[in-house]
């Protein structure tokens, strides 16, 4: 019963991750600093419980929030550049954060014992869960509260004037600034709100595993968090959260009995997938309730259907 | 109302547009026409700030453009169209005119219910629009889907929803016929009943005689004449900038 | 008065070896920073012909390199065909990641081509990483018992073959660009891609030679920097393709003369960081320095494609 839970604890975090660079595709910006801001959250709000005794609530708000400052700020610079050079500036972002955390070394005495970042060693002893007894339930009930509230959140920001605006600026730079949309904004504006999300994940994940380390916050992780949305395609969050259920658990858990084989075959697919089916999994454009759940109105989909009738 | 003074934009070594200026008064459909390359869109692409000028200003009723961002642009009312259609095609029709809800007023909103209120896209103003540009059975289709005229009438649609005081249009007519033409003469009318001043950049010179106030031609980046249709018709340096190659080289040399 | 002389002397002293130490590390750094200028100029060549962000690249001069390395363990080959093998290995890798990520993806979506080269990184480090166990193996190189004096300053033999050899891989390809009817039509795609298309240039060939000409640039870049080590590890693709795609940052993305300075100011500026602030914290600064050049000069040196996609 444990695994199963833990590999929902699993899917929580990466759903998070993936939400993360969901939000900042939306907006036409391939971002490869998710990891990064991954990092700064986990080892933000492992800091707040570990060494300062805080509730793992306002722990990982913190961690949010901080990295939706780092984020921001990073932001401005990054976003003054396009397209490729911002894929190339945010995954020099990404590993300059985690050879920062491979420099860090910042420890507090707690209880007779070290805790803290130390450089190369990491940081251990993220024990916020085990020391005041939550149970395993409670904890995946805990991460999968805040996951729903994102992905409500989302949902709704997908419905409001902002998520157009968002998926109106990823369609087409000059005719959004044309109507007056402000880009600088609107970008800084997406890059913020996935720092937010990617620092709660990250903090949420460092109390998962209570050790963590600067190598699991390297490119691999970057690229998951960017092949999620794109695999399962940017039209709506839930292509997310299949792709997520998807890679985490049938190619990596489902497929455990092949080992290490799974990288080679996570990198084979995505190659596959991006020939086959380029725009993901539910296509790029957001699909409407109705579509996905019950009469079609689109006139593609009636022609379908007279096709099949004759 | 919009002024262009002595304005210039230079690549490299080439004048795009030398030293233009303008005046086009209010409520008025005023055409800008020329050959291939004579610098029509680019004095469009300056007015709405996607090219920063080489020398000279842009002003509206004494605002001056020129200082401002791109975005700015369109709250103090400047609103364009393409030569070539740039619809947000993942969205649907009628979220196409939502998101382009950022004018001077609409800005005034609370920031939330401007930003993160559900269901913009059946306000009042969308639906005339819709009306307007006679697409509301297309409302919920993406705007990729649509046929090219549509297309056309959508974005024309997607300039007004900022309630502009003045409307660019960069060759609304290519690819039409000449039914489509009469179309678009009466739509462009309605566009000027509504208020709104209208910038007519085309070829088709049907369209733009029969239509327009007044007219300047440009030539090389430089305006080679203004006034109303019969007078640039009978005008002879535009002529022959339109008609006779070796006329106008002739004219060149002697000048 | 004699002490205070001894230790203005001592603090000269010290002075002068350091200044030595920083010209050690910036030469070394010079002469091995033409690598990250070849990897460089393999980044902008694909962007020029294709307009495209090829991630793939860095892993595929790796597996170029292994290539190399594999005829040295089974034939005990001789350094300059193991050197050859990398580079032609890399080439035919280059096209396999041509066909695989960029053939078939559609243009309109630059995404997929995108993230199928980060597939296709993943997959093939992970192949790398199967075939050799993750172990690092010894790598040939050349002359790394020779050293050239000049007076204070050492330079390193096998450092000094690994800068010929690169400027000779640029001659060639300048030869090849400037001088060859295949350079032609290379150039005319990167300029005007549809109306070296109206002319009957073949672009899928143009394009498919490209990544076959970055990719052996790439497995000479990739032979360099193994025989520079002396081991080659699968850690060093990480290296090849974050440098690389700095080196074009600075350079400006689609210039070649820009990934040539872009690739000796980041070879040197990196060694004159490990320097001064030892191996754990080098990459951070030589990543500040990225963003330096993002922030002030977004285009590059030579860029004058800055925010063009």
């Amino acid at each position: 019963m444990d695994f199963y839970f833990g590999l929902l604890q699993i899917f929580g975090v990466h759903t998070l991750l993936g939400l993360s660079a969901y939000v900042v595709l939306l907006t036409g910006q391939v971002s490869m600093a998710q990891a990064g801001f991954y990092a700064i959250g986990a080892y933000a709000a492992g800091a707040c419980t570990a060494m300062f005794g805080m509730h793992i609530l306002p722990a990982v708000l913190i961690a949010g929030l901080l990295t939706a400052v780092v984020a921001c700020v990073v932001g401005f610079p990054a976003l003054r550049v396009k397209g490729l050079m911002l894929v190339v500036a945010t995954l020099a972002f990404g590993e300059m954060v985690r050879l920062f955390f491979f420099n860090l070394t910042w420890q507090v005495e707690r209880g007779g014992e070290m805790v803290g970042p130390n450089g190369a060693e990491g940081f251990r002893s993220i024990r916020y869960f085990p020391e005041n007894g939550w149970e395993i339930w409670q904890v995946t009930g805990f991460i999968w509260i805040i996951v729903a509230v994102i992905m409500v959140a989302l949902w709704w920001v997908d419905r409001t004037r902002a998520g157009a605006v968002l998926r109106a600026v990823g369609h087409d730079e000059t005719a959004a600034q044309s109507i007056g949309l402000n880009l600088t904004a609107v970008k800084v504006g997406a890059m913020t709100a996935g720092g937010f999300i990617a620092g709660i994940g990250g903090g949420i994940y460092a109390h998962t595993v209570t050790h963590i380390e600067h190598g699991v916050f390297g490119v691999l992780l970057a690229t998951f968090a960017i092949a999620y949305p794109i695999l399962g395609g940017l039209g709506s969050i839930f292509g997310t959260l299949i792709a997520v259920l998807f890679i985490q658990g049938f190619l990596i858990e489902g497929l455990r009995f092949m080992g290490d084989w799974r990288s080679l075959l996570f990198g084979a697919l995505i190659v596959l997938a991006m020939n086959l089916r380029p725009t993901g999994l539910l296509g790029e454009h957001a699909p409407r309730l109705s579509q996905l759940f019950g009469r079609k109105t689109n006139d593609h989909d009636k022609s379908l259907e007279l096709k099949e009738a004759e | 109302m919009l002024t262009l003074e002595n304005l210039s934009k230079h690549f490299g070594g080439v004048r795009a547009v030398d030293d233009v200026s303008l005046t086009i008064s209010e409520g008025e459909i005023f055409g800008l026409i020329g050959p291939n390359g004579s610098g029509k869109s680019t004095i469009i692409n300056l007015i709405t700030g996607l090219y920063v000028p080489t020398a000279g200003k842009v002003t509206l009723d004494g605002w001056d453009l020129t200082a401002m961002a791109q975005h700015e642009r369109t709250s103090v009312g400047v609103a364009r169209t393409f030569q070539n259609i740039r619809l947000f095609g993942n969205l649907s029709v009628a979220q196409n005119l939502w998101v382009a809800q950022n004018g001077h007023e609409q800005r005034r909103a609370h920031f939330l219910s401007r930003w993160f209120k559900a269901g913009g896209e059946h306000a009042p103003d969308v639906e005339e629009l819709l009306r307007f540009s006679q697409l509301h059975s297309k409302r919920d289709v993406q705007a990729s889907a649509l046929s090219f005229g549509e297309m056309r009438r959508l974005e024309m649609a997607r300039a007004l929803a900022s309630n502009p005081r003045v409307l660019l249009l960069d060759e609304p007519a290519a690819g039409a016929s000449l039914e489509d033409g009469q179309l678009l003469a009466e739509r462009i009318r309605a566009v000027r009943d509504r208020g709104v001043t209208v910038l007519l950049i085309e070829h088709m010179m049907e369209l733009v005689m029969g239509i327009t106030d007044r007219i300047a031609v440009l030539n090389f980046g430089r305006k080679i004449a203004e006034g109303s249709p019969t007078e640039v018709q009978a005008n002879e340096d535009v002529r022959a900038a339109y008609l006779g190659s070796s006329h106008k080289k002739e004219k060149l040399i002697h000048a | 008065m004699a002490d205070a002389s001894g230790a203005n002397e001592a603090t000269a002293k010290m002075d002068y070896f350091f200044i030595i130490d920083f010209v050690q590390s910036l030469v070394d750094g010079l002469l091995f920073g033409t690598t990250y200028a070849l990897i460089g100029i393999g980044f902008t060549l694909i962007f020029g012909v294709m307009r495209k962000l090829n991630l793939a690249y860095g892993a595929a001069a790796l597996a170029g390199t292994y290539i190399g390395l594999a005829a040295f363990l089974a034939f005990d080959a001789p350094p300059p065909v193991v050197f050859l093998a990398s580079a032609l290995g890399s080439g035919l890798i280059g096209l396999v990641v041509y066909y695989c990520c960029f053939r078939f993806t559609p243009t309109s979506y630059p995404m997929a081509s995108l993230l199928a080269s980060v597939g296709m990184l993943l997959f093939i480090d992970e192949v790398v990483i199967h075939l050799s166990h993750g172990m690092p193996f010894p790598y040939p190189s050349v002359f790394s018992d020779a050293t050239l004096e000049l007076g204070d300053i050492w330079i390193r033999g096998d450092l000094l073959f690994v800068f010929g050899m690169c400027v000779v891989a640029m001659a060639v390809l300048f030869w090849l660009l400037y001088r060859t009817p295949l350079g032609l039509a290379t150039r005319a795609v990167s300029q005007q891609p549809r109306a070296a298309q109206l002319c009957g240039i073949d672009s899928t060939r143009v394009n498919a030679l490209t990544f076959v000409i970055a990719g052996i640039l790439g497995g000479v870049a990739g032979a360099m920097t193994a025989a520079a080590v002396g081991v080659l590890s699968p850690i060093i693709a990480m290296g090849l393709t974050v440098k690389g795609l700095i080196v074009v940052v600075i350079g400006g993305l689609g210039s070649i003369p820009g990934a040539i300075i872009g690739g000796l100011l980041v070879g040197a500026a990196e060694n004159v960081f490990l320097l001064l602030r030892g191996v754990t914290e080098r990459d951070i600064y030589v990543m500040l320095l990225l963003f330096l050049f993002l922030t002030l000069r977004p285009g590059g040196l030579f860029g004058s494609t800055a925010g063009r996609d």
